[in-house]
Protein backbone atom coordinates (compact mmCIF):
# COMPACT_ATOMS: atom_id res chain seq x y z
CA UNK A 1 0.00 0.00 0.00
CA UNK A 2 1.14 3.44 -1.00
CA UNK A 3 1.44 6.43 1.74
CA UNK A 4 -0.59 9.28 0.37
CA UNK A 5 1.68 12.05 -0.26
CA UNK A 6 2.36 14.62 2.52
CA UNK A 7 0.84 17.75 1.19
CA UNK A 8 -1.57 20.31 2.33
CA UNK A 9 -5.18 20.38 0.55
CA UNK A 10 -5.49 23.47 0.07
CA UNK A 11 -2.07 24.72 -0.65
CA UNK A 12 -2.11 22.00 -3.13
CA UNK A 13 -5.31 22.47 -4.91
CA UNK A 14 -3.28 24.86 -7.26
CA UNK A 15 -0.97 21.84 -8.43
CA UNK A 16 -3.98 19.67 -9.53
CA UNK A 17 -6.83 22.44 -10.27
CA UNK A 18 -10.42 20.83 -10.18
CA UNK A 19 -9.29 17.21 -10.23
CA UNK A 20 -10.88 14.53 -7.14
CA UNK A 21 -8.56 12.50 -6.31
CA UNK A 22 -9.51 10.40 -2.99
CA UNK A 23 -9.29 6.67 -3.94
CA UNK A 24 -12.84 5.14 -3.42
CA UNK A 25 -15.17 8.08 -3.07
CA UNK A 26 -17.75 6.51 -4.65
CA UNK A 27 -17.69 3.84 -2.51
CA UNK A 28 -17.62 6.03 0.55
CA UNK A 29 -20.56 8.41 -0.53
CA UNK A 30 -22.48 5.00 -1.84
CA UNK A 31 -22.40 3.61 1.93
CA UNK A 32 -24.02 7.17 3.35
CA UNK A 33 -26.23 7.06 0.19
CA UNK A 34 -27.74 3.98 0.84
CA UNK A 35 -28.53 4.87 4.58
CA UNK A 36 -29.56 7.68 3.68
CA UNK A 37 -32.17 6.24 1.03
CA UNK A 38 -33.30 3.86 4.47
CA UNK A 39 -34.41 6.89 6.49
CA UNK A 40 -35.41 9.65 4.01
CA UNK A 41 -39.16 9.82 4.45
CA UNK A 42 -39.17 9.35 8.03
CA UNK A 43 -36.34 12.31 8.46
CA UNK A 44 -38.48 14.30 6.27
CA UNK A 45 -42.25 13.93 7.87
CA UNK A 46 -40.31 14.32 11.67
CA UNK A 47 -38.00 17.18 10.46
CA UNK A 48 -35.58 15.26 12.10
CA UNK A 49 -31.89 15.29 11.68
CA UNK A 50 -30.24 12.59 9.93
CA UNK A 51 -28.83 10.88 12.56
CA UNK A 52 -27.88 7.59 10.64
CA UNK A 53 -26.86 9.34 7.80
CA UNK A 54 -24.37 11.16 10.10
CA UNK A 55 -22.88 8.00 11.47
CA UNK A 56 -22.24 7.03 7.78
CA UNK A 57 -20.42 10.12 7.12
CA UNK A 58 -18.42 9.65 10.23
CA UNK A 59 -17.72 6.24 9.60
CA UNK A 60 -16.89 6.77 6.11
CA UNK A 61 -14.04 9.27 7.44
CA UNK A 62 -16.33 11.99 4.70
CA UNK A 63 -16.31 14.04 7.58
CA UNK A 64 -12.07 14.20 6.80
CA UNK A 65 -12.69 14.31 3.67
CA UNK A 66 -10.63 17.68 3.04
CA UNK A 67 -8.35 17.54 6.31
CA UNK A 68 -5.11 16.62 5.09
CA UNK A 69 -3.32 13.37 5.55
CA UNK A 70 -1.03 14.54 8.04
CA UNK A 71 -3.57 15.47 10.09
CA UNK A 72 -5.44 11.79 9.40
CA UNK A 73 -7.61 13.07 6.53
CA UNK A 74 -8.73 11.94 3.55
CA UNK A 75 -6.69 14.93 1.27
CA UNK A 76 -9.93 15.61 -0.57
CA UNK A 77 -9.16 18.58 -3.50
CA UNK A 78 -12.56 20.91 -4.85
CA UNK A 79 -13.51 18.53 -7.41
CA UNK A 80 -13.91 15.64 -4.35
CA UNK A 81 -16.03 17.78 -2.53
CA UNK A 82 -18.13 18.89 -5.26
CA UNK A 83 -18.53 15.55 -6.55
CA UNK A 84 -19.50 13.63 -2.92
CA UNK A 85 -22.19 16.73 -2.40
CA UNK A 86 -23.19 16.57 -6.19
CA UNK A 87 -24.00 12.06 -5.53
CA UNK A 88 -25.34 13.55 -1.94
CA UNK A 89 -27.68 15.49 -3.53
CA UNK A 90 -28.65 13.23 -5.65
CA UNK A 91 -30.57 11.48 -2.37
CA UNK A 92 -31.08 13.94 -0.38
CA UNK A 93 -30.43 17.43 -0.59
CA UNK A 94 -30.91 17.75 3.30
CA UNK A 95 -27.74 15.57 4.06
CA UNK A 96 -25.71 17.16 1.22
CA UNK A 97 -25.87 20.20 2.44
CA UNK A 98 -25.43 19.13 6.01
CA UNK A 99 -21.68 17.59 4.45
CA UNK A 100 -21.16 21.00 2.37
CA UNK A 101 -21.68 23.09 5.31
CA UNK A 102 -19.19 20.98 7.70
CA UNK A 103 -16.72 20.10 4.68
CA UNK A 104 -16.45 24.51 4.23
CA UNK A 105 -16.42 24.78 8.06
CA UNK A 106 -13.69 22.03 8.01
CA UNK A 107 -11.88 23.91 4.91
CA UNK A 108 -11.65 27.22 7.32
CA UNK A 109 -9.94 25.40 10.18
CA UNK A 110 -7.38 23.61 7.68
CA UNK A 111 -6.16 27.03 6.46
CA UNK A 112 -6.65 29.14 9.06
CA UNK A 113 -6.33 27.70 12.78
CA UNK A 114 -3.49 28.41 14.50
CA UNK A 115 -1.77 26.09 17.25
CA UNK A 116 -2.25 24.23 19.27
CA UNK A 117 -5.91 23.92 18.17
CA UNK A 118 -5.07 22.84 14.56
CA UNK A 119 -2.99 19.89 15.90
CA UNK A 120 -5.69 19.07 18.33
CA UNK A 121 -8.70 19.08 15.81
CA UNK A 122 -8.18 18.46 12.54
CA UNK A 123 -7.43 14.54 13.78
CA UNK A 124 -10.42 14.50 15.15
CA UNK A 125 -12.29 16.02 12.59
CA UNK A 126 -10.30 13.22 10.20
CA UNK A 127 -11.31 10.46 12.33
CA UNK A 128 -15.20 11.49 12.43
CA UNK A 129 -15.72 12.85 16.22
CA UNK A 130 -16.11 16.27 15.19
CA UNK A 131 -19.16 17.74 13.14
CA UNK A 132 -19.07 21.00 13.45
CA UNK A 133 -21.97 23.49 12.67
CA UNK A 134 -21.36 27.23 11.76
CA UNK A 135 -22.98 29.91 13.87
CA UNK A 136 -22.74 33.35 11.67
CA UNK A 137 -26.22 34.12 11.62
CA UNK A 138 -27.66 36.94 13.64
CA UNK A 139 -31.36 38.35 15.02
CA UNK A 140 -31.53 41.61 12.54
CA UNK A 141 -28.50 41.13 10.19
CA UNK A 142 -30.88 39.39 7.50
CA UNK A 143 -27.65 36.83 6.99
CA UNK A 144 -25.06 39.54 5.89
CA UNK A 145 -22.34 37.50 6.74
CA UNK A 146 -19.63 40.20 7.83
CA UNK A 147 -20.88 41.98 10.55
CA UNK A 148 -21.78 41.12 14.23
CA UNK A 149 -23.10 42.85 16.91
CA UNK A 150 -22.78 39.87 20.12
CA UNK A 151 -18.65 41.37 21.57
CA UNK A 152 -16.21 38.61 22.41
CA UNK A 153 -14.72 39.47 25.63
CA UNK A 154 -10.73 38.44 26.30
CA UNK A 155 -9.86 37.73 29.99
CA UNK A 156 -6.16 36.86 29.75
CA UNK A 157 -6.06 33.63 28.20
CA UNK A 158 -9.57 32.72 27.51
CA UNK A 159 -12.09 34.58 25.54
CA UNK A 160 -15.87 34.60 26.69
CA UNK A 161 -18.48 33.51 24.35
CA UNK A 162 -22.08 35.08 24.74
CA UNK A 163 -24.08 34.30 21.31
CA UNK A 164 -27.22 34.16 20.22
CA UNK A 165 -27.82 32.73 16.38
CA UNK A 166 -31.47 31.95 15.09
CA UNK A 167 -30.33 29.56 12.98
CA UNK A 168 -27.61 26.70 13.41
CA UNK A 169 -28.11 23.48 10.47
CA UNK A 170 -27.61 20.62 12.56
CA UNK A 171 -26.95 22.38 15.41
CA UNK A 172 -28.65 19.91 18.19
CA UNK A 173 -26.23 17.25 17.03
CA UNK A 174 -22.96 19.64 16.26
CA UNK A 175 -20.16 18.52 18.33
CA UNK A 176 -18.29 21.33 17.80
CA UNK A 177 -18.95 25.08 16.23
CA UNK A 178 -16.90 28.06 14.35
CA UNK A 179 -18.78 31.28 15.44
CA UNK A 180 -18.83 34.96 14.53
CA UNK A 181 -18.31 36.84 17.17
CA UNK A 182 -17.16 41.24 17.31
CA UNK A 183 -13.76 40.92 17.93
CA UNK A 184 -12.40 41.86 21.49
CA UNK A 185 -11.83 45.82 21.59
CA UNK A 186 -13.75 46.50 17.95
CA UNK A 187 -14.52 49.73 17.19
CA UNK A 188 -17.50 48.66 14.50
CA UNK A 189 -19.64 45.69 13.94
CA UNK A 190 -17.46 44.72 10.64
CA UNK A 191 -14.56 43.50 12.83
CA UNK A 192 -15.40 40.27 12.83
CA UNK A 193 -13.10 37.45 14.66
CA UNK A 194 -14.48 33.45 14.02
CA UNK A 195 -13.74 31.26 16.99
CA UNK A 196 -13.83 27.47 17.49
CA UNK A 197 -15.75 26.08 20.91
CA UNK A 198 -16.20 22.57 21.24
CA UNK A 199 -19.74 21.88 22.06
CA UNK A 200 -18.87 20.26 25.80
CA UNK A 201 -17.28 23.43 26.83
CA UNK A 202 -20.51 25.64 25.79
CA UNK A 203 -23.79 26.13 28.32
CA UNK A 204 -26.15 25.59 25.21
CA UNK A 205 -30.39 26.60 25.05
CA UNK A 206 -32.58 27.11 22.97
CA UNK A 207 -35.77 25.83 20.66
CA UNK A 208 -35.82 22.88 19.22
CA UNK A 209 -38.77 23.67 17.23
CA UNK A 210 -38.30 23.45 13.71
CA UNK A 211 -41.54 23.33 10.89
CA UNK A 212 -39.79 24.35 8.03
CA UNK A 213 -41.78 23.72 3.96
CA UNK A 214 -38.49 21.63 3.26
CA UNK A 215 -34.80 20.51 3.99
CA UNK A 216 -36.85 20.06 7.18
CA UNK A 217 -33.79 16.92 7.71
CA UNK A 218 -31.48 19.90 8.02
CA UNK A 219 -32.92 20.32 11.41
CA UNK A 220 -31.70 24.17 11.54
CA UNK A 221 -32.33 25.28 15.17
CA UNK A 222 -32.29 29.20 17.12
CA UNK A 223 -29.28 28.25 19.65
CA UNK A 224 -27.64 30.34 22.83
CA UNK A 225 -24.42 29.56 23.28
CA UNK A 226 -22.14 30.35 26.50
CA UNK A 227 -19.10 29.66 27.51
CA UNK A 228 -15.43 30.05 27.19
CA UNK A 229 -12.34 28.84 25.14
CA UNK A 230 -8.80 29.32 24.94
CA UNK A 231 -7.41 32.14 23.24
CA UNK A 232 -5.68 30.19 20.61
CA UNK A 233 -8.82 29.35 19.44
CA UNK A 234 -9.47 32.14 17.56
CA UNK A 235 -9.20 30.99 13.77
CA UNK A 236 -7.16 33.59 11.49
CA UNK A 237 -6.76 36.59 13.27
CA UNK A 238 -8.84 38.93 15.21
CA UNK A 239 -10.82 41.08 13.15
CA UNK A 240 -10.16 39.19 9.58
CA UNK A 241 -12.71 36.70 9.57
CA UNK A 242 -13.89 38.74 6.36
CA UNK A 243 -10.88 37.18 4.92
CA UNK A 244 -11.85 33.61 6.04
CA UNK A 245 -15.15 34.75 4.27
CA UNK A 246 -13.78 35.57 0.70
CA UNK A 247 -11.19 33.24 0.48
CA UNK A 248 -13.29 29.60 1.83
CA UNK A 249 -16.52 30.50 3.35
CA UNK A 250 -18.06 32.24 0.02
CA UNK A 251 -16.18 30.16 -2.73
CA UNK A 252 -16.68 26.56 -0.76
CA UNK A 253 -20.31 27.55 0.33
CA UNK A 254 -21.61 28.46 -3.63
CA UNK A 255 -19.59 25.47 -5.25
CA UNK A 256 -21.05 22.74 -2.54
CA UNK A 257 -24.20 23.94 -2.13
CA UNK A 258 -24.82 24.37 -5.93
CA UNK A 259 -23.06 20.65 -6.88
CA UNK A 260 -25.87 19.95 -4.01
CA UNK A 261 -29.08 21.30 -5.93
CA UNK A 262 -27.78 20.13 -8.96
CA UNK A 263 -27.54 16.70 -7.78
CA UNK A 264 -30.97 17.33 -5.83
CA UNK A 265 -32.45 17.90 -9.29
CA UNK A 266 -30.24 15.35 -11.40
CA UNK A 267 -31.55 12.55 -8.88
CA UNK A 268 -35.22 13.29 -9.56
CA UNK A 269 -34.40 13.90 -13.28
CA UNK A 270 -32.92 10.62 -13.15
CA UNK A 271 -35.95 8.93 -11.07
CA UNK A 272 -39.17 10.77 -13.41
CA UNK A 273 -36.77 9.09 -16.75
CA UNK A 274 -36.30 5.35 -15.03
CA UNK A 275 -40.44 5.80 -14.24
CA UNK A 276 -40.70 6.77 -17.82
CA UNK A 277 -38.81 4.18 -19.23
CA UNK A 278 -40.49 1.17 -16.63
CA UNK A 279 -43.06 -0.99 -18.57
CA UNK A 280 -45.41 0.60 -16.22
CA UNK A 281 -44.36 4.11 -17.32
CA UNK A 282 -44.33 3.01 -20.70
CA UNK A 283 -47.93 2.41 -20.45
CA UNK A 284 -48.92 5.00 -18.44
CA UNK A 285 -47.09 8.01 -20.69
CA UNK A 286 -47.01 8.13 -24.29
CA UNK A 287 -42.68 8.53 -24.67
CA UNK A 288 -43.85 10.18 -28.36
CA UNK A 289 -45.66 12.83 -26.81
CA UNK A 290 -43.98 15.83 -28.29
CA UNK A 291 -44.88 18.03 -25.34
CA UNK A 292 -43.47 15.50 -22.94
CA UNK A 293 -40.04 15.35 -24.65
CA UNK A 294 -39.75 19.00 -24.68
CA UNK A 295 -40.39 19.12 -21.01
CA UNK A 296 -37.93 16.49 -20.55
CA UNK A 297 -35.17 18.51 -23.10
CA UNK A 298 -35.45 21.65 -21.13
CA UNK A 299 -35.07 19.88 -17.52
CA UNK A 300 -31.59 18.42 -18.69
CA UNK A 301 -31.08 21.58 -20.15
CA UNK A 302 -31.15 23.62 -17.21
CA UNK A 303 -29.25 21.10 -15.47
CA UNK A 304 -26.66 20.86 -18.86
CA UNK A 305 -26.25 24.85 -17.92
CA UNK A 306 -25.48 23.90 -14.21
CA UNK A 307 -23.14 21.49 -14.28
CA UNK A 308 -21.55 23.57 -16.81
CA UNK A 309 -21.03 26.44 -15.16
CA UNK A 310 -20.30 24.67 -12.23
CA UNK A 311 -17.35 22.96 -13.55
CA UNK A 312 -15.86 26.03 -15.10
CA UNK A 313 -16.22 27.97 -11.30
CA UNK A 314 -14.56 24.99 -9.46
CA UNK A 315 -11.71 25.55 -12.06
CA UNK A 316 -11.37 29.02 -11.48
CA UNK A 317 -11.22 28.87 -7.79
CA UNK A 318 -9.18 25.46 -7.77
CA UNK A 319 -6.82 27.91 -9.99
CA UNK A 320 -5.64 29.35 -6.68
CA UNK A 321 -6.20 33.20 -8.76
CA UNK A 322 -7.60 36.33 -6.96
CA UNK A 323 -10.89 35.81 -5.82
CA UNK A 324 -11.74 39.26 -5.07
CA UNK A 325 -11.26 40.70 -8.92
CA UNK A 326 -15.25 41.72 -9.53
CA UNK A 327 -14.92 39.39 -12.64
CA UNK A 328 -14.31 36.39 -10.61
CA UNK A 329 -16.40 36.98 -7.75
CA UNK A 330 -19.33 37.63 -10.25
CA UNK A 331 -19.16 34.54 -11.81
CA UNK A 332 -19.29 32.74 -8.51
CA UNK A 333 -22.29 34.95 -7.26
CA UNK A 334 -23.80 33.67 -11.11
CA UNK A 335 -23.00 30.30 -10.09
CA UNK A 336 -24.92 30.33 -6.82
CA UNK A 337 -27.87 32.31 -8.22
CA UNK A 338 -27.63 30.68 -11.38
CA UNK A 339 -27.81 26.88 -9.82
CA UNK A 340 -30.82 28.05 -7.08
CA UNK A 341 -32.84 29.07 -10.07
CA UNK A 342 -32.82 26.32 -12.11
CA UNK A 343 -32.44 23.07 -10.84
CA UNK A 344 -35.68 23.99 -8.95
CA UNK A 345 -37.53 25.25 -12.51
CA UNK A 346 -36.23 21.81 -13.72
CA UNK A 347 -38.13 19.75 -11.04
CA UNK A 348 -41.01 22.10 -11.66
CA UNK A 349 -40.70 21.71 -15.18
CA UNK A 350 -40.45 17.73 -14.16
CA UNK A 351 -43.82 17.60 -12.13
CA UNK A 352 -45.66 19.71 -15.22
CA UNK A 353 -44.24 16.53 -17.28
CA UNK A 354 -45.34 13.85 -15.34
CA UNK A 355 -48.45 15.17 -13.95
CA UNK A 356 -50.65 15.03 -10.92
CA UNK A 357 -50.03 11.40 -9.46
CA UNK A 358 -45.93 10.94 -10.01
CA UNK A 359 -45.50 14.70 -9.26
CA UNK A 360 -47.58 16.04 -6.51
CA UNK A 361 -48.06 12.95 -4.59
CA UNK A 362 -45.40 12.24 -1.62
CA UNK A 363 -45.33 8.25 -2.29
CA UNK A 364 -44.30 8.71 -5.72
CA UNK A 365 -41.02 7.01 -6.20
CA UNK A 366 -39.71 10.24 -8.03
CA UNK A 367 -40.01 11.93 -4.88
CA UNK A 368 -40.61 15.43 -7.08
CA UNK A 369 -42.60 16.97 -3.90
CA UNK A 370 -39.95 16.39 -1.70
CA UNK A 371 -37.24 17.46 -3.75
CA UNK A 372 -39.58 20.63 -5.03
CA UNK A 373 -39.76 21.50 -1.58
CA UNK A 374 -36.21 21.60 -0.31
CA UNK A 375 -34.99 23.27 -3.29
CA UNK A 376 -37.23 25.68 -2.78
CA UNK A 377 -34.91 27.00 -0.18
CA UNK A 378 -31.39 27.71 -2.56
CA UNK A 379 -32.32 30.99 -3.46
CA UNK A 380 -33.41 31.80 -0.21
CA UNK A 381 -30.18 30.77 1.58
CA UNK A 382 -27.72 33.61 1.25
CA UNK A 383 -30.30 35.29 -0.67
CA UNK A 384 -30.13 35.78 -4.47
CA UNK A 385 -31.52 39.47 -3.70
CA UNK A 386 -27.98 39.95 -1.49
CA UNK A 387 -26.22 38.81 -4.32
CA UNK A 388 -27.68 40.67 -7.26
CA UNK A 389 -27.04 43.90 -5.39
CA UNK A 390 -23.89 43.09 -4.78
CA UNK A 391 -23.54 41.77 -8.56
CA UNK A 392 -24.79 45.48 -9.84
CA UNK A 393 -22.11 46.99 -7.89
CA UNK A 394 -19.57 44.84 -9.07
CA UNK A 395 -20.51 44.55 -12.97
CA UNK A 396 -21.02 49.30 -12.45
CA UNK A 397 -16.68 48.36 -11.64
CA UNK A 398 -16.03 46.26 -14.87
CA UNK A 399 -17.08 48.75 -17.75
CA UNK A 400 -15.14 46.62 -20.28
CA UNK A 401 -17.60 43.21 -19.45
CA UNK A 402 -14.65 40.80 -19.01
CA UNK A 403 -15.77 37.39 -18.06
CA UNK A 404 -13.25 35.67 -15.70
CA UNK B 1 -30.52 -14.10 -33.99
CA UNK B 2 -33.84 -14.71 -32.28
CA UNK B 3 -36.60 -14.47 -35.22
CA UNK B 4 -38.40 -12.46 -32.07
CA UNK B 5 -35.47 -9.99 -32.78
CA UNK B 6 -35.86 -9.80 -36.87
CA UNK B 7 -39.72 -9.37 -36.17
CA UNK B 8 -39.13 -6.19 -34.41
CA UNK B 9 -36.45 -4.79 -36.63
CA UNK B 10 -38.55 -5.46 -39.91
CA UNK B 11 -40.94 -2.79 -39.08
CA UNK B 12 -38.42 -0.42 -38.92
CA UNK B 13 -36.78 -1.04 -42.48
CA UNK B 14 -37.12 1.75 -44.99
CA UNK B 15 -35.87 0.39 -47.72
CA UNK B 16 -37.48 -0.03 -51.83
CA UNK B 17 -38.58 -3.18 -50.47
CA UNK B 18 -38.70 -3.66 -46.78
CA UNK B 19 -40.12 -7.58 -47.14
CA UNK B 20 -37.44 -8.74 -49.30
CA UNK B 21 -34.39 -6.94 -47.09
CA UNK B 22 -32.67 -9.76 -45.59
CA UNK B 23 -31.74 -9.11 -41.91
CA UNK B 24 -28.47 -10.34 -41.01
CA UNK B 25 -25.70 -10.17 -38.03
CA UNK B 26 -23.70 -7.89 -40.97
CA UNK B 27 -26.86 -5.49 -41.98
CA UNK B 28 -25.85 -1.72 -41.59
CA UNK B 29 -28.60 -0.13 -39.62
CA UNK B 30 -28.56 2.98 -40.46
CA UNK B 31 -28.22 2.12 -44.36
CA UNK B 32 -31.37 -0.06 -44.19
CA UNK B 33 -33.17 3.51 -42.48
CA UNK B 34 -32.64 2.92 -38.98
CA UNK B 35 -31.52 6.52 -37.19
CA UNK B 36 -31.53 7.95 -34.33
CA UNK B 37 -34.49 9.14 -34.05
CA UNK B 38 -35.75 5.53 -35.08
CA UNK B 39 -33.25 3.76 -32.67
CA UNK B 40 -35.27 5.23 -29.42
CA UNK B 41 -38.32 3.21 -31.24
CA UNK B 42 -36.34 0.43 -31.55
CA UNK B 43 -35.20 0.27 -28.23
CA UNK B 44 -38.73 0.63 -26.69
CA UNK B 45 -40.24 -2.33 -29.17
CA UNK B 46 -36.90 -4.65 -27.91
CA UNK B 47 -37.58 -3.57 -24.58
CA UNK B 48 -41.21 -4.41 -24.50
CA UNK B 49 -41.09 -7.94 -27.14
CA UNK B 50 -37.66 -9.17 -24.58
CA UNK B 51 -38.44 -7.68 -20.86
CA UNK B 52 -35.37 -6.60 -20.75
CA UNK B 53 -33.31 -2.54 -19.97
CA UNK B 54 -30.65 -2.21 -22.11
CA UNK B 55 -28.26 -0.26 -20.00
CA UNK B 56 -27.35 3.70 -20.55
CA UNK B 57 -23.70 2.82 -21.44
CA UNK B 58 -25.02 0.66 -24.47
CA UNK B 59 -26.77 3.48 -25.59
CA UNK B 60 -24.61 4.22 -28.19
CA UNK B 61 -23.58 4.24 -31.86
CA UNK B 62 -21.68 1.05 -32.37
CA UNK B 63 -24.53 -0.89 -30.24
CA UNK B 64 -26.85 -0.02 -33.20
CA UNK B 65 -24.15 -0.03 -35.86
CA UNK B 66 -25.62 -3.36 -37.09
CA UNK B 67 -28.49 -5.89 -36.24
CA UNK B 68 -25.56 -8.02 -35.20
CA UNK B 69 -24.25 -5.77 -32.82
CA UNK B 70 -27.38 -4.91 -30.88
CA UNK B 71 -28.24 -8.58 -30.97
CA UNK B 72 -25.07 -8.86 -28.53
CA UNK B 73 -26.30 -6.02 -26.13
CA UNK B 74 -29.91 -7.76 -26.44
CA UNK B 75 -28.32 -11.02 -25.78
CA UNK B 76 -26.15 -10.02 -22.79
CA UNK B 77 -29.15 -8.62 -20.70
CA UNK B 78 -31.18 -11.63 -21.71
CA UNK B 79 -28.49 -13.67 -20.30
CA UNK B 80 -28.24 -11.45 -17.15
CA UNK B 81 -31.94 -11.63 -16.29
CA UNK B 82 -31.90 -15.61 -16.63
CA UNK B 83 -28.98 -15.53 -14.75
CA UNK B 84 -30.84 -13.30 -12.03
CA UNK B 85 -34.19 -15.51 -12.34
CA UNK B 86 -32.75 -18.60 -12.04
CA UNK B 87 -30.97 -17.38 -8.57
CA UNK B 88 -33.37 -15.91 -6.95
CA UNK B 89 -35.84 -19.25 -8.13
CA UNK B 90 -32.64 -21.01 -6.25
CA UNK B 91 -31.97 -18.91 -2.99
Amino acid sequence: MTTPPVTDAFDDLAAQPGTPRVPGLADRVAEVVAVTEEHLARTDREAAFPVEALDALRRTRLLGLLVPPQHGGLGGTLADLVEAAQLLGRSDMSVGMIFAMHCQQAAAVVRYAHEPLRTQLLPRIAAGEVYLASVTTESGKGGHLLTSEAPLHQDGARLAIDRFAPIVTGGAHADGFLITMRSPDADSANEVSLVYADRETLRISGSGDWQPMGMRASHSIPMKLQGTVPAHHVVGEHGNFREIADKVFGPLAHLGWSAVWLGTAAGALSRVLRLLRSPAGKKQFDLRSELLLTRISRARQRLESVHALLQRTLRMVASGEDLSVPSRQLLLNSLKITASQECFAAVDELIEAVGLRHGYLKDSQTRLELVLRDLRSAALNYSNDRLHLADGRMALLDQGVRFA
Amino acid sequence: MDPRFIDVLRPLVKTANPEATAITADTDLRKVGIDSMQAIELLFSIEDTFGISLPDEDLNDSTFATAGSLWRAVQAQLQQHDAGASGKATA
